[in-house]
């Protein structure tokens, strides 16, 4: 750990063993799939095979009278509800209705005594089709005899996020675009001393999590109960109000475990279907989907990227302009705010005088996409890193010392209107390029670059939660933060023991139901240690606040007269912890007080974004030039957290991102082949394995308490992923000398770029 | 991956048993031999059975041994106990090898020889080492015993020479005698080989007198071609001079597709690098 700040801190910025591993590892740990209702029903979806195409009828007759199925639901049957829903845009309904809009859309689905019932019932159900002209790309959706895949125009979600006026439905299959610009690009490439200009692919991928998207609902009388994998609960329950238009208070989402999200599980996924099953099977229904089966439910934008980068002749980089055209697949889902947060990211963390930056997505007949780890970060890293190794290379500078003079400095507004940056590049870059051995010499083929990535993240400041300190100086954490394994239920137990002065093991963490736990957005864009960790630090001290008063009450003093201290009050001799304070005021060992906090978009959280999240990461590879494949032989995470409230858990996030990073730049790719998506399956899809990694792996992090949440803290996990795309791009041209601009570089991209180069 | 639907396991208890139940029960049937592969692909509903006949347990059909000169696997040897047979890693440590690198190791512990060779997948490792050791399959039907060597056993993607009512009770591999080499290498990016090349070698002094190339993973079945066979024979400077066109000969048999594994002029690029890389390992 570098970058150590000498603190006096008991149990932050210690690495506690996490919380939830033991439980994990012993199999005890409860998921949704393990959840079992009363009476409960099984539900198997019946998906489309054709990308584009209109429902002309649906036979569920025989489908129905197969013994053990409880019914068949259809987009025929939905009456009665408002199917469409969406958080950005509503244009998803919970089935297909009237039509389909790619290959693997939910149709129809069984609901049974079991699930085998259901799945052996799909084949009875007949769907006629009449099949329409599909469109599979951006350029294919944006050509003038384009089929529109949506008619009819939306109303935007309330809880979209984003400022731009909303742009699907309009006739177009535009979903969405965004722009942003100052200076004069074109005056600044015209004055510049070296340009550099090219196209970039990033494709589309799947953020594998082991556990497939998985609900129960139980929709009664009563109101819509929902067990759900989901990141987000409460936005999940306002689409689900929606849907059954029913008050807030009667919608509950309750989240156990969830099994890995990385974007995936954010925002509503199978929730509302699983409830219409519910709704019309009057009883429990869950639904859990194949790996096979989310992989045609969510993946990643795949961007293609014209990008254009100039510097003065002093190595100042004067000038960038970029323009990208995003595959959004059949439904908006999140991809709106990817569109505006790839659009930011091109610029960071660089300061540049002179910025055009235009992004448009697009629906296709796709695997509708949305959020994915990074959030449209990744997308833009890609051309962006490259073309500052591009740069250095052709102006002869070191991509490093390049980086470093370009980077944003600490306090800089380097993005005009956000918050000036947080974080220490230059610190960061050093930490890589020791790590991975910068200057020292390399062996033939072998290829060694650093990156950066600075982006807008901690996404909308609205927090709420609740600490609950409990008569025998125990205390409960009410949360909103779903604990997906990023370790959120060690991190927020830490900060609540630090403040309250307890041990660890007295604090509980209760979260992610929504009819109990105080409001949480989200639990995404690397925002709960910053935005839930400072809602728990302010709940501890409000419980104290109150807690001093009841102790004057208790020793019948004036409230100036107590003096709080670690774990209690002092007043003249006398020293009371909680437990006392408790159990005196109520006269009775038991009882408790109730410390609150609403984070909103105000004071240090006023200004956007919440922070800048910063990291570097170091490779070096090596290139069997026979075949084209890649070796990784070193790898150095940097992640610039301001302050790391559990070490350990953090670097972990830091080598999770940039594995995932290193498995787009290497391997990972959805692939079309027409309407149909070709490796759905992780047999085909390659994901990234532990024999993967190189033997040498250095995770580092800059501590310098420069975050605006507790103590100095602020987010990661995301950063990393998003320079490693770049950063092997980069080595490899280093390496053997040739530059690809697409991900990821399997062996047969890298031997075709190297024949290409040796004509 | 859905459900499996409903089937009934029968387990005989010899090999007369196991024939006679599979020709009893036909299409609907098939032989389950560790299911690494057949369950898979019962669970994506791609293939449907009412009736697994499963030949784990018939005793003895695990066995691996050395006779005359030629080890003999049985049909229910998994993978990972040939990896670990003390006989196999002294008598054949290229068969050995080449096991240890099958799929992985959940695999290895299921999956057996005689199942990976029947169900005929196109990436099988062993199909393609075992066709160039000259291996033959022992099979046994309601007709009796016969022998079919490996490049007749497997005749397509999915597809063997088995009469619906034979299994594979083992496989016969000649050791290799003094003055012959073996080499197996793979290319892998995915869950399955993109590329396996196996190459025998036969030695007089410094004469390869006899070659045996195969290649698999690139097309439905391993391939071999008999000039690229005849371009591997020669004084080893002759070869080596040769192996160039011995690749294209043999890419030529093969003949490999595009597909999301690769285009078919990559493949055939590899199969020219393995082939030349498992000439060096041959004869290291």
């Amino acid at each position: 750990m570098s970058g150590e700040t000498k603190t006096d801190f008991q149990i932050v910025n210690h690495s506690i063993p996490r919380r939830d591993g033991r439980v994990k590892v012993t199999g005890k740990a409860q998921y949704v799939a393990d959840l079992r209702l009363i009476g409960m029903a099984y539900a198997k979806v019946l998906r489309s095979p054709l990308a584009h195409a209109k429902i002309i009828s649906i036979d569920k007759s025989k489908a129905e009278a197969h013994p053990g199925v409880y019914c068949v639901v259809t987009g025929f049957d939905l009456d009665g509800l408002n199917p469409y829903f969406g958080h950005a845009v509503k244009d998803h309904p919970l089935l297909a209705i009237d039509k389909v809009r790619y290959a693997g859309e939910p149709v129809a689905a069984v609901v049974a005594i079991d699930e085998r019932t259901a799945f052996e019932a799909l084949e009875f159900i007949d769907v006629k089709y009449e099949e329409l002209k599909g469109i599979f790309t951006p350029q294919e959706a944006l050509a003038k005899d384009a089929p529109l895949l949506h008619e009819k125009k939306f109303e935007a979600g309330a809880l979209r996020g984003f400022e731009g006026d909303v742009t699907a439905g309009q006739g177009t299959n535009i979903c969405q675009t965004h722009k942003i610009q100052w200076g004069d690009v074109d005056k600044a490439f015209k004055e510049a001393a070296a340009v550099i200009e090219g196209d970039y692919y990033f494709p589309m991928t799947y953020a594998y999590a082991m556990e497939p998207y998985v609900a129960i609902a139980d929709v009664t009388d009563q109101g819509v109960n929902v067990y759900s994998s989901a990141q987000h609960p409460f936005m999940v329950r306002h689409d689900l109000k929606n849907i059954f238009n029913l008050p807030v208070s009667k919608v509950r989402l309750i989240v156990p475990f969830v099994g890995g999200g990385y974007g995936s599980k954010s925002y509503t996924k199978v929730e509302p279907l699983v409830a219409a099953c519910s709704w019309k099977a009057k009883r429990p229904v869950k639904l859990q989907l194949t790996v096979e089966e989310a992989m045609l439910t969510t993946r990643s934008d795949d961007a293609y990227t014209w990008m254009k980068t100039a510097v003065d002749k002093n190595g100042k980089i004067i000038a960038r302009q970029a323009k990208i055209m995003m595959n959004t697949g059949a439904y908006a889902e999140n991809s709106p705010l990817v569109v505006e947060k790839s659009t930011n990211r091109c610029v960071g963390p660089y300061a540049i005088a002179n910025v055009l930056i235009e992004n448009m997505s697009l629906y296709t007949n796709t695997v509708p996409a949305s959020s994915y780890r990074g959030f449209g970060c990744a997308q833009v890293t890609l051309p962006g890193e490259s073309q500052i190794d591009e740069l250095a290379t052709k102006i002869g500078r070191d991509p490093y010392e390049f980086r470093l003079q370009n980077a944003a400095k600490p306090g800089e507004e380097f993005f005009p209107g956000m918050r000036p940056f947080d974080g220490t590049l230059k610190q960061d870059l050093d930490t890589a390029a020791k790590a991975i051995g910068w200057g020292t010499p390399l062996a033939k083929g072998h290829g060694r670059t650093v990156a950066v990535s600075g982006s807008d993240a901690g996404a909308y400041p609205l927090t709420s939660t609740a600490v609950r300190v409990h008569a025998d100086g125990s205390a409960t954490i009410m949360t909103g933060s779903t604990e997906l394994g990023q370790g959120s239920h060690t991190v927020l137990p830490q900060i609540a023991a630090e403040e309250l002065g307890i041990t660890y093991d007295k604090v509980n963490v209760i979260s992610s139901d929504t009819a109990i736990t105080p409001y949480d957005r989200s639990t995404g864009a690397s925002r709960t240690t910053t935005l839930m960790g400072s809602a728990v630090q302010e709940a501890c001290q409000e419980a104290i606040a109150q807690m001093v008063v009841m102790a004057a009450d208790v020793l019948k003093v004036k409230k100036e007269e107590i003096q709080s201290v670690r774990g209690g009050v002092r007043c003249g001799e006398v020293e009371l912890n909680w437990s006392q304070v408790i159990s005196k005021f109520y006269a009775l060992p038991d009882g408790e007080v109730i410390g609150r906090s609403y984070i909103r978009k105000s004071g240090k959280f006023a200004a956007l974004p919440v922070f800048w999240e910063a990291a570097a990461t170091g490779v070096e590879l090596s290139v069997d030039e026979d075949t084209g494949k890649i070796t990784m032989e070193k790898l150095a995470t940097v992640g610039d957290v301001g302050l790391a409230i559990n070490p350990a858990l953090a670097e972990g996030q830091d080598i999770g991102a940039a594995t995932m990073g290193m498995g787009i730049g290497l391997f990972e790719e959805l692939v079309y082949e027409g309407s149909q998506l070709m490796n759905g399956s992780i047999l085909d899809y390659r994901l990234p394995r532990f024999s993967d990694l190189p033997k040498q792996v250095e995770l580092h992090l800059v501590q310098n308490r420069d975050g605006v949440g507790p103590y100095g803290a602020k987010g990661g996990g995301e950063a990393s992923l998003n320079s490693m795309a770049a950063n092997i791009a980069n080595a490899v041209d280093k390496a053997v000398g040739v530059r690809i601009r697409q991900a990821p570089l399997t062996p047969e991209r890298v031997w075709r770029a190297l024949k290409e180069k040796n004509k | 991956m859905m459900p499996l639907r409903k089937f009934s396991i029968h387990q005989p208890s010899t090999v007369a048993e196991a024939s006679q139940m599979l020709a009893q029960y036909g299409e609907k049937g098939r032989l389950y031999a560790g299911g690494t592969e057949l369950l898979l692909a019962m669970k994506h509903d791609l293939l449907r059975y009412e009736h697994l006949v499963d030949v784990k347990t018939i005793p003895d059909l695990n066995r691996i041994e050395l006779k005359n000169g030629a080890l003999m696997i049985g049909g229910s040897a998994t993978h990972r106990a040939i990896e670990r047979s003390a006989i196999v890693k002294q008598s054949l440590p290229v068969l050995a090898e080449m096991e240890t690198k099958v799929a992985n190791i959940r695999v290895r512990a299921c999956g057996t020889l005689g199942g990976n060779l029947c169900f005929a997948e196109p990436h099988s490792d062993p199909a393609t080492l075992l066709t160039a050791l000259g291996a033959k399959a022992h099979v046994q039907g309601k007709a009796g015993v016969r022998a079919i060597a490996m490049d007749k056993l497997i005749t397509g993607a999915y597809e063997t020479s088995l009469a619906g009512d034979e299994l594979l009770v083992g496989v016969e591999i000649p050791v290799l005698a003094k003055n012959q080499r073996a080499a197996y290498l793979k290319f892998q990016l995915k869950e399955r080989p993109t590329l396996g090349l196996a190459l025998f070698l036969e030695l007089d002094g410094d004469n390869i007198k006899k070659a045996s190339a195969v290649v698999g993973s690139v097309s439905v079945s391993p391939t071999q071609s008999e000039q690229a066979n005849r371009l591997l024979t020669g004084t080893r400077a002759q070869v080596e001079k040769q192996i160039g066109d011995a690749a294209e000969a043999l890419a030529n048999a093969a003949d490999p597709v595009d597909d999301t594994e690769g285009g078919a002029d990559y493949k055939r690029h590899l199969i020219g690098v393995f082939l030349r890389r498992a000439f060096v390992k041959a004869l290291a």
